[in-house]
């Protein structure tokens, strides 16, 4: 029972991960706390429905709704979040525009799609059994892109100049700006980066459901910005962390508790965080640390 | 007028009453103290709740629905309950959230004490009934008056009014006091205000509670009235629409704010209810969400001010603005400069 649990844990997890490490990196980049990405999530996934129906395979869809989730991550933020941002518009302001964006974009996808469900259809192929947890093959999958994704994005932040000018961006932009680099690129970067795996965290979100309507990204928006902020908001590695724990203590609560308590738990914890470590979160301090180690 | 039209007209003006004093709790609390309360919907709703399980009496065993604390009071009593109720949790509430947070956190918090208040309460069905919710709440005075179903509407409407009434001679008594002021500086430059010896949380924690008690009072009013209340009246988007509300008649304007409530809530979507329901079901609904959220984003685009503009407040002080005097020589004109002052 446990280690089932455990199991299961584990997909939430990876998929939480990526979700969260995606949040916290454009948050950590640019300081908008974007509440539209679990509706960029859906669209993705909606984007992937669209392709595998055509007759792609669902892993080619996911790649589709990677690429859609940072080119409509990309298009909100130049269309919308910059310009209002330009005009001086201040934080609380911002946090009304991305929930006007999020209902919108939430609503958008119900006037088209209908109420319905939808579900993506990958082969599940053969159950395996590790260590008394199960998983079938799809399931392994989306656990091993996720360790890649986030493996390539360790790489790109790491060892390439792009990655440390959005390092230096993300721990101090003035300065970054000062010394040459140019932000625009790299909060356009940073945008698409979170985006791409926005998509992916979407796909593979319904993927692992199942099936999935207009409100699914934003139903899974919570337990992702709980993982991002309990692992300190900017902090990747943080944030990968945050959706282990997030994940597997959500689905232990699931089969001990209660599966529809799974949610509150994952808000229980990110308040108490909030409430233990409020300096973790606070805006002076995250912006000393870099974006990642 | 046919008794479809004041039955219609007479539901809409109480509704109007109660998204008034609703815009007027969150106005304090976002316009004038700065504070996203992005969980407002829940004190509304507590303080319907409240007044509804103190209506419906003694709980019966094997009876349709379940709640707590049945109990059944007389007229005014489960209305103020409903304003106690919503100011209590907002104390506790408060205390959670509105700790040295950025405010986009802040609001975060909020939005999510909100979904959690709503999965709690439709899934604890011994609560307040669960998701099917409470119904069958007896009407105020209903039995007292004895009027005929049109005529208790517009004594209904007549009983909002009041309240209302009282509810606006409150906040614009605070509004217009040195404690509105205060909560203008704690919003504008918080740390200027602490500064000048302000008490930066007292001041955000009073003016959330008093935003507490009117939105518990509006919800109770509002439950009284419509005789149910269900987890699906107090989803978080609701919250939202009251945002709107205010962004477009004006933040930190009770006139505003009224206005604001008249637009949006009112006649932006109880008017639509008219129209025939096109396409399939939940059509309407899903187009008016977008309505809304497209509404908030073009008026903080081309109006963030909204429509009645918060008042600019100039204050003038002939002393500094005249060129520096020279330093009194004698005791007299000091003494004469103090006396001034006060």
């Amino acid at each position: 029972m446990f280690m089932q649990a455990l199991g299961f844990g584990l997909i939430t997890a990876s998929i939480l991960a990526i979700g969260a490490v995606g949040f916290t990196t454009q948050f950590g980049v640019t300081n908008i706390l974007n509440l539209a990405y679990g509706e960029v999530m859906t669209a993705s996934a909606f984007a992937a429905y669209i392709a595998v129906s055509r007759g792609l395979n669902p892993w080619w869809g996911l790649a589709v709704g990677g690429v859609f989730g940072a080119l409509f991550s990309f298009a909100l933020n130049r269309g919308l979040y910059t310009p209002f941002i330009r005009r001086g518009s201040k934080l609380f302001v911002m946090i009304i525009v991305t929930i006007a964006v999020s209902l919108i974009v939430q609503n958008m996808l119900q006037v088209v799609w209908g109420p319905q469900f939808y579900s993506i259809h990958a082969d599940p192929g053969t159950t395996v059994h590790v260590l008394g947890m199960v998983f079938t093959t799809t399931q392994l999958y989306i656990i091993l892109i996720a360790a890649l994704a986030l493996v390539a994005l360790h790489s790109l932040l790491r060892f390439s100049r792009i990655g440390k000018a959005m390092r230096a961006t993300a721990s101090d932009a003035e300065l970054a700006r000062n010394c040459g680099i140019q932000t625009k690129r790299v909060v356009d970067l940073a945008w698409l980066l979170s985006g791409l795996l926005c998509g992916i965290a979407g796909v593979a979100l319904v993927m692992e459901l199942g099936s999935f309507q207009s409100t699914t990204g934003g139903a899974f928006l919570v337990p992702i910005i709980a993982a991002a902020v309990l692992g300190g908001v900017g902090q990747i590695y943080g944030a990968m962390l945050g959706g282990l724990i997030i994940g597997i203590a959500t689905e232990l609560a699931a089969v001990y508790v209660n599966p529809e308590y799974k949610d509150v738990v994952a808000f229980g914890i990110l308040i108490v965080v909030l409430l233990i470590r409020p300096q973790g979160i606070l805006a002076e301090v995250a912006s000393q640390k870099e974006v990642a180690a | 007028m046919s008794t479809a039209w004041a039955f219609y007209i007479s539901t809409v003006l109480v509704y109007l009453g109660v998204n008034t004093m609703a815009c007027w709790g969150l106005n304090l609390q976002y316009g004038y103290t700065g504070i996203l309360n992005f969980a407002y919907i829940i004190f509304l709703s507590a303080g319907g709740y409240t007044a509804a399980v103190l209506t419906l009496g003694p709980k019966t065993e094997g009876g349709y629905q379940q709640y707590v604390f049945g109990l059944n009071l007389p007229f005014p009593l489960p209305i103020i309950a409903g304003g106690v109720v919503g100011g209590l949790l907002s104390a506790v509430v408060g205390a959670i959230a509105l700790r040295r947070l950025r405010s986009d956190y802040q609001a975060m918090v909020f939005l999510v004490i909100s979904i959690i208040a709503t999965t709690v309460v439709t899934n604890d069905v011994g609560l307040f009934n669960g998701p099917a919710g409470l119904s069958l709440i007896p009407k105020p005075l209903d039995t007292v008056v004895n009027l005929s179903l049109v005529g208790y509407q517009w004594f209904y409407v007549g009983v909002t009014a009041v309240i209302c009434a009282v509810v606006y001679a409150f906040v614009r008594r605070i509004t217009r006091s040195p404690l509105g002021r205060s909560m203008r500086a704690v919003r504008d430059h918080e740390h200027a205000a602490a500064a000048l010896g302000k008490n930066v949380a007292a001041i955000r924690m009073t003016s959330f509670i008093v935003g507490g008690v009117i939105a518990g009072i509006s919800g109770a009013v509002l439950v009284s009235f419509i005789s149910a209340w269900s987890p699906g009246g107090w989803l978080y988007q609701e919250t939202f629409v009251l945002f709107t509300a205010i962004i477009v008649g004006g933040t930190a304007n009770n006139a505003g704010a009224a206005l604001g409530a008249l637009l949006v809530p009112v006649l932006f979507l109880e008017t639509t209810r008219f129209l025939p329901p096109i396409g399939r079901p939940g059509l309407t609904d899903a187009l008016q969400w977008v309505a809304v959220g497209s509404l908030a984003l073009i008026f903080l685009w081309f109006w963030p001010r909204g429509v009645l503009p918060e008042r600019k407040r100039v204050i003038n002080i002939p002393d500094l603005t005249s060129p520096p005097v020279a330093i009194p020589t004698t005791v007299t004109t000091a003494a004469d400069h103090a006396g001034r002052a006060e």
